[in-house]
């Protein structure tokens, strides 16, 4: 919504105004932004934003809900932190940062007091400074730099602390009220106080600095007085006493001219009252005296809890025509603004043109009632606010949250700033408030874009301005532009018909025309003019004549409360959807109309009248069947299906030939079962089964049947059948009992009826009520998954070639051949491996080896869909190699192999070098593999080559140099008949040092598969699918409450993949804590539980135990930090300026 | 084998068995949602929620990590959720962001987390996360003009490329005979659309994702004009085939359509009060494999 855009004080509209804001909530504080743009008010319910320039739009609420009242809330006078607002919540200070989103907004929490905060208040002079007071009876000041603790704490120790106010002029003087004394305090001397005023006799309710007397006061108290001090000349005699009849809950000097503004906190008419403090020539000083106010601001019916002052100027900083209005909230829940008459400026000394001693901040002029643009929601932010429930708020937009069109009732503003006129009269004052009570009288007008200040409004209705049938309801579009000077004359709002399919360009006109005549008739005599443009959109006739006369009110609050009431209010956009619901037309005459109808047909309730024409709501189902997770179907149906069949066949032989109109519609009492049709029906006549829900409601769907064509195609025949099917219709109504009870009972395929319905009694009474059956109908055995095979394949803790033959009998068990086979073809390939020959790896490549039959398998079982099957496939095959590794004699057969393997290739010159590289490999090779060196020297079957070989890692590296090496091929005693074999003479530049080596390059399976000492059954690529499968798989596990099976499948299957497959690394971990983890635990991080010394503050490290930890500064330091620091430094290592040792000195 | 009868006094439009099926939850035209505790052969209704304020069309139970929760949609345009503490049921939320009839509902893979899928027949569809913190985010679409009459989610997936992105994707069925594919972009933290399938010639009636994550993706989608059509893609990208589940015409109107928990069989039901069931075979024709009869 576009608000207001002026972004001066000179263009604002309610500045000079009287201006009347209801904001219900409880709110009790009220603080006003210094550029005089916005006010906050602080309730229970968190803090709501105003904004006084553009008061029709709802306020922005930084929600914070909690049981205290929120004693005070102050908007940072400085221009550097124009976002931050202050609250009080129990014991804490809140700071708030309004450019954050709102959700967001809490940027620091002050706790310290032990008890609940009284009285808040920004430092004048600094930016970060602030002091707060509590009934703890402590004061503290906060830098909100390092906001952990109070830089500077005091207290009056007898009784709690009301109001603390820091010095104008003097950044370190600050005053606080204690029981019926006021204690003057400065930061540099500690708690011992400057001076102690003593001399009300009741509590001090308030306390302010004189902005320009530096050391002047004023005080006021439950006792009636006002007393005004100078604590540089005494601090038991006050220089001035005001009395009054009443207790002073406020009292502050006015921020222009010599004056003071009071208010009563019992009595005084709830009225706000100014005195003069100024001297006047020829009027002798009294030092005590009866309060003589020169203006009091009345009209509040309940008291006045607090006021503030807004200011604007025109000629910058200098301050030069400066102008005030003051805002007061009142406990009768209205926010007002009053325009101060000159006169009051006078009688208090106040040159508006005076030139200003001190030049006045430049306040941004910007509001804070928008929520920020925030591009992206934190996430991680959300965690600060208090822990909830899975929902617990709807899924309602928070800006929603208060009802557009009932706070726009709230405002009311008066142009011609006459306060006392009027509060009082209700009459409309301008555009918010037409539009709030066009809102109410008009419920089925949807007001999509509501924008007072800026004259804006977008309407959507319907209207019977369709050409072929009066009837029909044309949906029309409104954009209405209002000048800033409606409605005077000359300044009619302008109308703008959006273009629409079923609007003819000649009503369209014709409407546009009757809306001008309308609005320039009521502009002519200064009338509001919405009201009677709508009557026309809606359809009804609008008297030119009476309009010109017609001088009532159209105000009318306590309907529009009324109306309020029962939710028909028309909020715009999409947030809630009974509007929609209501919206369907029509002014009231129709709207009647159209409800009988409903009800009579629908038993709704008359809740649901939503526009029927447009309602593509499909037909219920009235049958239908849904897997359940553990394999049996759930199947529902309408079970007098079969009956009414038969009885419409019945029909069709009683009455005229109907076969065509196979769509009877069944009504009786509250039942609108759409009567089902018959097989054998003719395809043609298959298309005229209705679509739309709204059509199966009988009495709807007769005057619908003629505007059908806006939604479906075929309609052109429903047309010329819908007589005669009105005539089968009541034939079937006629019929239905008579035909009904002749009929035998349902009987259907239904095993085991749990209800007392029998179909045996033959009670038609009975058989009527029976209207609907669920059943459940077991087909497991169609899904490949199965949970007895489940619970008895075994994928662990065996040879993987028992393990599959394990398998192979279970499913020979349960008869699946199938699948037997696979296990045990997979069986036989497994154990013919179990020999220990490095040879038979060789054979898992071969193009009709293990590998291969493994990959056919898993491809076959991912045709028939059976997970079970692939995810068990994968388990075993993957376990393979988690066996081997696993069980220690398998290990160190295999291992033994592979080094035998390598350690036999490895020869060498005798040269010096030699041993040393020996070693080194050796190590290498242990490491690499987890095998004693020992092996090598007991190796069994070694073919001792002469030639030198290296192992399989280095064999590739080296393989970079065969372009600079000299190669030398030659033939080799093969190793295998199939190797090819390159002997290679070695000749790297520093030859000198390295020993003469001969390598020789042998492209061997074996090689190929020692590279690979895990063996590997499984594809890379499939044993991604695979892990994925048996994750799917472990899912029905956890369905099947096999939790066991499950944690097994996950680990063996997931740890042994992931290792053959380390290219996919990356990815599968990564996902593997979404995947797996059925529940993750988050944290929830919570920042103000947390100390603040997260590090340290010398090394910047995180700090865990043994820290140093100062008293004073709460600098926290890791005990081996703070020995290198204390040893060269004397102060604090975050630079705080502390002698933390100090403190330990004295301890 | 339980059977149910007259557990509504009206029309009953869904019936579904939570992830143990220990629950049995329907919901029907007389407003009403009625949760039944299922154990072997016995029954035994434990609650009877209302506040809907019309028909109820579908009920959907949600993961069980997240406790005993249900959502379902109504013919008032609001989906409730509801949960059950200690064994009493409570409304616990309201999404309420849609101004017609909501047609289904359906909760995301729980990979995802709390996040819930309505269609309804304003035309668009709205997916609300439901946030540990309380709060919600509803994103909502203008999926088919005249009204949306089903939505469903894919299955979890990981992306076959080593991209870790969850590939987020879901259909949707409409009353303009169109098929669309949505599929979550992570930048604009939105649902695009993905593709739009055309095959239909009536209203789209449901859509079904194959839980099935094997070989490649299925849809069953079906329609008034008495067609199912499945739908498959390859590796989660590429175009969608085609596969007129049987040539010829379904002797009436198909209301529904469901797969089982892998995939393996599709239950069609629809105006004939019949439900027929079907399986892939493996030249990737699909061939009945059973019928129920009322």
């Amino acid at each position: 919504m576009v608000g207001y855009v002026g972004g001066d004080p000179y263009q604002s509209p309610s500045f000079g105004k009287s201006l009347s804001l209801r904001v219900d909530g409880g709110v009790n504080a009220l603080s006003i932004n210094p550029s005089g743009r916005d006010v906050v008010l602080a309730s229970k319910q968190g803090l709501h934003i105003i904004d006084l320039d553009d008061p029709f739009s709802p306020p922005r609420w930084l929600r914070h809900v909690t049981p205290w009242q929120v004693a005070d809330v102050q908007w940072s006078p400085h221009p550097a932190k124009p976002y931050w607002v202050v609250s009080t919540s129990n014991q804490k200070a809140i700071i708030w940062n309004l450019a954050k989103p709102s959700s967001n907004a809490i940027e620091h929490v002050l706790h310290k007091h032990f008890r609940a905060i009284t009285d808040i208040n920004f430092s004048p002079q600094h930016p970060d400074i602030l002091a707060t007071c509590s009934i703890d009876t402590y004061v503290h000041a906060w830098d909100l730099r390092s906001p952990q603790r109070p830089f500077y704490t005091t207290s009056g120790w007898l009784s709690g602390a009301s109001q603390v106010k820091w010095s104008f002029n003097d950044q370190n003087v600050l005053a606080s009220a204690h029981g019926n004394d006021v204690c003057i305090w400065d930061l540099r001397k500690g708690s011992t106080p400057l001076g102690k005023l003593v001399g009300h006799g009741s509590s001090v309710n308030s306390v302010d600095f004189n902005r320009f007397k530096r050391t002047e006061l004023m005080t006021g108290s439950n006792d009636g007085s006002v007393k005004f001090w100078d604590y540089s000349k005494s601090c038991n005699e006050p220089i001035k006493t005001i009395r009054t009849d009443f207790p002073i809950w406020r009292g502050r000097y006015l921020p222009f001219g010599e004056g003071c503004c009071l208010m009563p906190s019992v009595g005084g008419f709830n009225s706000v009252y100014v005195a003069s403090l100024a001297k006047r020539d020829g009027v002798e000083e009294v030092n005590d005296s009866k309060l003589q106010p020169i203006y009091a601001f009345k009209g509040h019916d309940d008291r006045v809890t607090d006021f503030v002052w807004r200011s604007r100027s025109s000629c910058g900083s200098d301050g030069c025509d400066r102008e005030f209005q003051l805002v007061t909230w009142s406990k009768d829940c209205d926010l007002r603004l009053w325009p101060v008459p000159e006169t009051v400026y006078e009688k208090i000394n106040f040159n508006r043109h005076q030139q200003l001693d001190e030049s006045i901040p430049d306040y941004e002029y910007t509001t804070y009632n928008r929520e920020p643009e925030v591009a992206k929601p934190q996430l991680g932010s959300h965690s600060k606010r208090i822990k909830e429930n899975f929902v617990s708020t709807s899924g309602l937009k928070s800006k929603k949250d208060v009802n557009h069109i009932s706070w726009l009732s709230g405002v009311r503003m008066n142009y011609n700033s006459s306060p006392e006129s009027i509060f009082k009269e209700r009459t409309l004052q301008n555009l918010g408030e037409e539009v709030s009570s066009l809102g109410h009288k008009f419920p089925k007008v949807v007001f999509e874009k509501i924008s007072v200040s800026t004259g804006e409004l977008i309407i959507t209705l319907n209207g019977p301005w369709s050409d072929n049938n009066p009837d029909e309801y044309v949906f029309l579009r409104i954009d209405v532009k209002v000048p800033p000077e409606y409605p005077s004359k000359g300044y009619p709002p302008v109308f703008s018909i959006e273009d629409n399919g079923n609007l003819s360009s000649e009503r369209r006109e014709y409407i546009n025309k009757q809306l001008k005549e309308i609005s320039d008739t009521c502009t002519a005599s200064g009338l509001y003019c919405l009201e009677p443009c709508l009557r026309l959109l809606l359809g009804e006739k609008v008297n030119l004549e009476e309009l010109g006369q017609n001088d009532e009110p159209l105000l009318n609050f306590e309907i529009a409360d009324q109306l309020a009431m029962e939710n028909l209010s028309s909020v715009p956009s999409s947030e809630d959807p009974t509007e929609y619901l209501s919206d369907s037309s029509t002014s009231e005459s129709e709207e009647k109309e159209d409800d009988k109808v409903l009800n009579m047909g629908v038993d709704f309730d008359g809740q649901i009248s939503r526009d029927l024409a447009f309602d593509s709501t499909p037909v219920p189902t009235e049958c239908g069947a849904i897997w359940s997770p553990n394999g049996t179907l759930l199947c529902f149906f309408a079970s007098e299906g079969k009956q009414d069949k038969k009885q419409q066949a019945m029909l069709r032989l009683a009455s005229r030939d109907t076969a065509k109109h196979q769509n009877g519609y069944h009504r009786k009492g509250s039942r609108k079962n759409m009567i089902l049709t018959e097989n054998n029906a003719t395809d043609s006549n298959k298309n005229l089964r209705p679509k739309r829900y709204v059509e199966t409601i009988p009495s709807a769907a007769n005057p619908l049947g003629k505007s059908n064509h806006v939604t479906s195609e075929e309609e052109s025949n429903s047309d010329e059948y819908s007589d005669s099917f009105e005539d089968d219709w009541s034939d079937i109504l006629v019929n239905d009992i008579g035909v009904r009870t002749k009929l035998p009972a349902l009987r259907g395929r239904v095993s085991k009826t749990f209800e007392s319905v029998n179909s045996e009694s033959g009670k038609t009474t009975e058989s009527k009520k029976m209207k609907n059956v669920v059943i459940t109908k077991d087909f497991s055995h169609l899904i490949p998954d199965r949970k007895d095979l489940a619970l008895e394949f075994r994928f662990t803790d065996a040879p993987q070639g028992e393990l599959a033959r394990h398998n192979a009998l279970v499913a020979e068990k349960y008869g699946l051949e199938e699948k037997s086979h696979c296990w045990q073809i997979l069986s036989d390939l497994l154990m013919t491996n179990e020999e220990t020959d490095p040879y038979n790896l060789i054979w898992d490549n071969h193009p009709m080896g293990i590998k291969w039959y493994i990959k056919e398998v898993l491809s076959y079982f991912e045709k028939r869909n059976d997970v079970q099957m692939l995810a068990m496939l994968g388990a075993v095959a993957a376990n393979t190699a988690t066996s081997v590794l696993s069980t220690t004699n398998a290990e160190k057969l295999d291992s033994n192999h592979a080094n035998k393997k390598m350690e036999s290739t490895i020869n060498f010159n005798p040269n010096e070098n030699a041993n040393s590289w020996r070693t080194d490999m050796l190590s290498h090779l242990s490491s690499s593999n987890g095998v004693a060196p020992s092996f090598f020297e007991s190796n069994r079957h070694r073919p001792s080559p002469d030639e030198i070989s290296i192992k399989s890692e280095d064999y590739f590296s080296l393989k970079h140099y065969n372009n600079t090496a000299a190669i030398a091929p030659t033939v080799s005693p093969p190793i295998s008949n199939t190797a090819v074999s390159a002997t290679i003479a070695h000749n790297q530049q520093n030859a000198s040092k390295l020993p003469n080596v001969t390598i020789e390059l042998i492209d061997d399976d074996v090689l190929t598969a020692i590279r690979q000492p895990v063996r590997s059954l499984l594809d890379p690529n499939d044993a991604v699918k695979l892990r994925f499968y048996s994750y799917q798989y472990a899912k029905l596990l956890y369905i099947w409450g096999l939790p066991m099976q499950r944690a097994e499948l996950l680990k063996i299957s997931f740890e042994s993949i992931h290792k053959n497959t380390s290219d996919f690394d990356s990815h599968t971990s990564n996902d593997n804590q979404d995947l797996f983890g059925e529940i993750r635990t988050s944290w929830m991080e919570n920042k103000y539980r947390e100390p603040n010394f997260h590090s340290c503050n010398y090394c910047g490290l995180k700090v865990t135990r043994n820290i140093f930890l100062c008293e004073s500064c709460e600098h926290v330091m890791h005990a081996s930090c703070a020995r290198d620091w204390w040893a060269q430094s004397e102060q604090c290592a975050s630079g705080c300026g502390c002698h933390c040792t100090d403190l330990l000195k004295m301890s | 084998m339980p059977t149910i009868a007259n557990a509504h006094n009206d029309l009953i439009h869904d019936a579904v068995l939570d992830y143990y099926g220990r629950r049995l939850a329907t919901c029907s035209s007389d407003k009403t949602i009625k949760i039944f505790e299922v154990e072997g052969e016995t029954h035994k209704l434990v609650e009877t929620l209302s506040g809907h304020e019309g028909p109820v069309w579908r009920v959907a139970w949600a993961h069980p990590k997240f406790g005993t929760i249900l959502a379902s949609c109504s013919y008032d345009g609001k989906v409730l959720i509801w949960k059950e503490e200690n064994g009493s049921w409570d409304q616990i939320a309201v999404h309420a962001v849609h101004s017609a009839s909501v047609n289904s509902v359906q909760w995301a893979p729980h990979e995802y987390g709390a996040l819930l899928l309505a269609a309804s027949s304003d035309g668009k569809v709205s997916v609300v996360e439901f946030k540990e913190n309380g709060t919600t985010s509803p994103v909502v679409i203008d999926a088919h003009a005249i009204g949306v009459n089903a939505a469903s989610w894919a299955p979890a997936t990981v992306q076959g490329d080593g991209n870790s992105q969850q590939l987020r994707r879901f259909v949707t069925g409409g009353a303009d005979n169109l098929v669309k594919i949505w599929k979550f972009n992570n930048d604009s933290q939105t649902y695009v659309l993905e593709d739009t399938l055309e095959g239909h010639s009536d209203w789209v009636r449901d859509v079904a994702w194959s839980p099935s994550i094997l070989l490649r993706s299925y849809i069953a989608t079906v329609s008034q004009d008495r067609t199912c059509i499945i739908w498959s893609q390859e590796n989660n990208q590429g175009p969608w085939k085609k596969t007129l589940l049987q040539n010829e015409r379904f002797p009436d109107v198909l209301w529904r359509a469901s797969w089982s928990l892998s995939g393996n069989i599709l239950a069609l039901s629809g105006g004939d009060n019949k439900v027929t069931l079907w399986k892939e075979d493996l030249e990737g024709k699909w061939e009945p494999a059973g019928e129920v009869q009322q």
